[in-house]
């Protein structure tokens, strides 16, 4: 029995979207100088860039019709920013080139995508994409200060310990507020407990099952 | 030791008012008064309470307004020099309150001077205090960029009082482990200067 029929479904999932089916008939006479400059602008807009000169350079200058290079590039861009979203841990790259000649890329092809998934530029896209996510603020800057405050207009003699912090938070914002000595108390309590079930959960099994 | 009331003209003409109030009268509306003391701005008593005291101790408008600024300012001056109760019934028979008053002042003082000089104490200057902390502990498994996660995430919650208000703004704050732990050793950092304060 041959080994591919016993293979699980591409990293594509089960059903593989209709752009990357048709990439590779698509591909049919893209020479390689073509294709690395497609790719180029592919990476390029995945990392955020602006591709519509670049894009617009490829088109005037390719004997390829507009429509056919939409769907190569709509194509391109998927199967990339499919295979990105998985761990290098789950999906390795010798399965990855199968998935690609399972569909029918050709080889050259099949060189290039993945030394853009599996290459040093890996972490820098994946650092792109996952800005686009939602998340709740978290703290750029950190800044403290600890005062006694020894006479104020109602007490000649405070001698009150307390904290300042200010905060400024990844969405812009920033936050001065201060901490009395007890609930800087608690503020501190709660985050080594915290640390500790975070250190406690990643040890549980659950974690340690590789998929 | 200094005096912490000074025998001004205005001073002498309040005490020949109080001096000639009910005790028992007195006590309760200075009771009142302390209770309010720590409450910038606000007045103590409302427009229609005023009327009824001006009735009830046979005081003219100004004449009460002028009791009243004084009862408070004698205790802002107790508060401020933290007076033991004794000192504070000798400094007020100085200027020539009647003992029964100036007893009564004192005691008032006795009771509930001690909590009133700890809320102050913890009075803020800053925009804003830190009330609440609460937080939340999650496992992310995905999101639209990244499959198969399982990253543990935090989330802190700050509730935020501003000194004037009584609504308390939360502010959401999200780590992983990493910035939490940089966030803990900060906090221990604070921590020891705290303890280096004693």
């Amino acid at each position: 029995m041959s080994l591919s029929h016993t293979k699980d479904s591409s990293f594509l999932g089960g059903r593989i979207p209709p752009e990357i089916e048709s990439l590779s008939k698509n591909l049919k006479d893209v020479d390689q100088e073509l294709f690395r400059k497609i790719l180029k602008a592919v990476v390029g807009a995945l990392e955020g860039k602006d591709c519509t000169e670049v894009m617009k350079s490829i088109a005037e200058s390719s004997p390829i019709p507009q429509e056919r290079l939409s769907h190569i590039v709509a194509g391109m861009y998927r199967l990339l920013s499919e295979a990105i979203r998985i761990p290098t841990s789950s999906l390795k790259q010798e399965v990855f080139k199968e998935d690609l000649r399972e569909l029918r890329v050709p080889d050259d092809f099949i060189t290039d995508f993945s030394s853009v998934v599996f290459g040093n530029r890996r972490a820098a896209l994946e650092a792109a994409t996952s800005q686009n996510d939602p998340h709740l603020p978290t703290v750029e800057d950190f800044k403290w200060r600890v005062d006694v405050a020894i006479s104020t207009s109602s007490l000649a003699r405070a001698l009150q310990p307390s904290v300042l912090m200010q905060m400024k938070l990844s969405d812009g914002t920033s936050q001065r507020f201060e901490v009395p000595v007890s609930k800087f108390q608690e503020l501190r309590y709660n985050v080594a407990l915290i640390l500790k079930e975070m250190n406690d959960l990643e040890k549980r099994s659950i974690l340690q099952i590789q998929d | 030791m200094t005096s912490i009331i000074k025998e001004t003209q205005s001073i002498k003409e309040a005490v020949t008012f109080i001096n000639a109030i009910d005790v028992n009268k007195f006590s309760r509306l200075i009771s009142r008064i302390i209770q309010k003391l720590h409450l910038k701005g606000e007045r103590t008593f409302s427009e229609e309470e005023e009327e009824k005291l001006q009735a009830a101790l046979s005081l003219e408008k100004q004449a009460l307004h002028l009791v009243l600024e004084t009862s408070a300012f004698i205790l802002e001056q107790a508060v401020y020099h933290n007076v033991k109760p004794a000192s504070l019934q000798q400094q007020l028979e100085a200027v020539h309150l009647n003992p029964d008053k100036a007893e009564m002042f004192s005691q008032t003082w006795a009771t509930a001077g001690p909590e009133l000089v700890e809320r102050l104490k913890h009075n803020i200057f800053a925009p804003k205090k830190l009330e609440f902390v609460g937080w939340q502990l999650n496992l992310q498994m995905a999101q639209s960029s990244k499959a198969r996660l399982k990253s543990p995430s935090a989330v802190l919650q700050l509730g935020l009082r501003s000194e004037d208000s009584e609504v308390q703004e939360n502010v959401f704050v999200e780590f992983n482990h990493q910035e939490l732990l940089e966030f803990y050793n900060k906090l221990e950092i604070v921590q020891g200067q705290l303890d280096s304060l004693t």
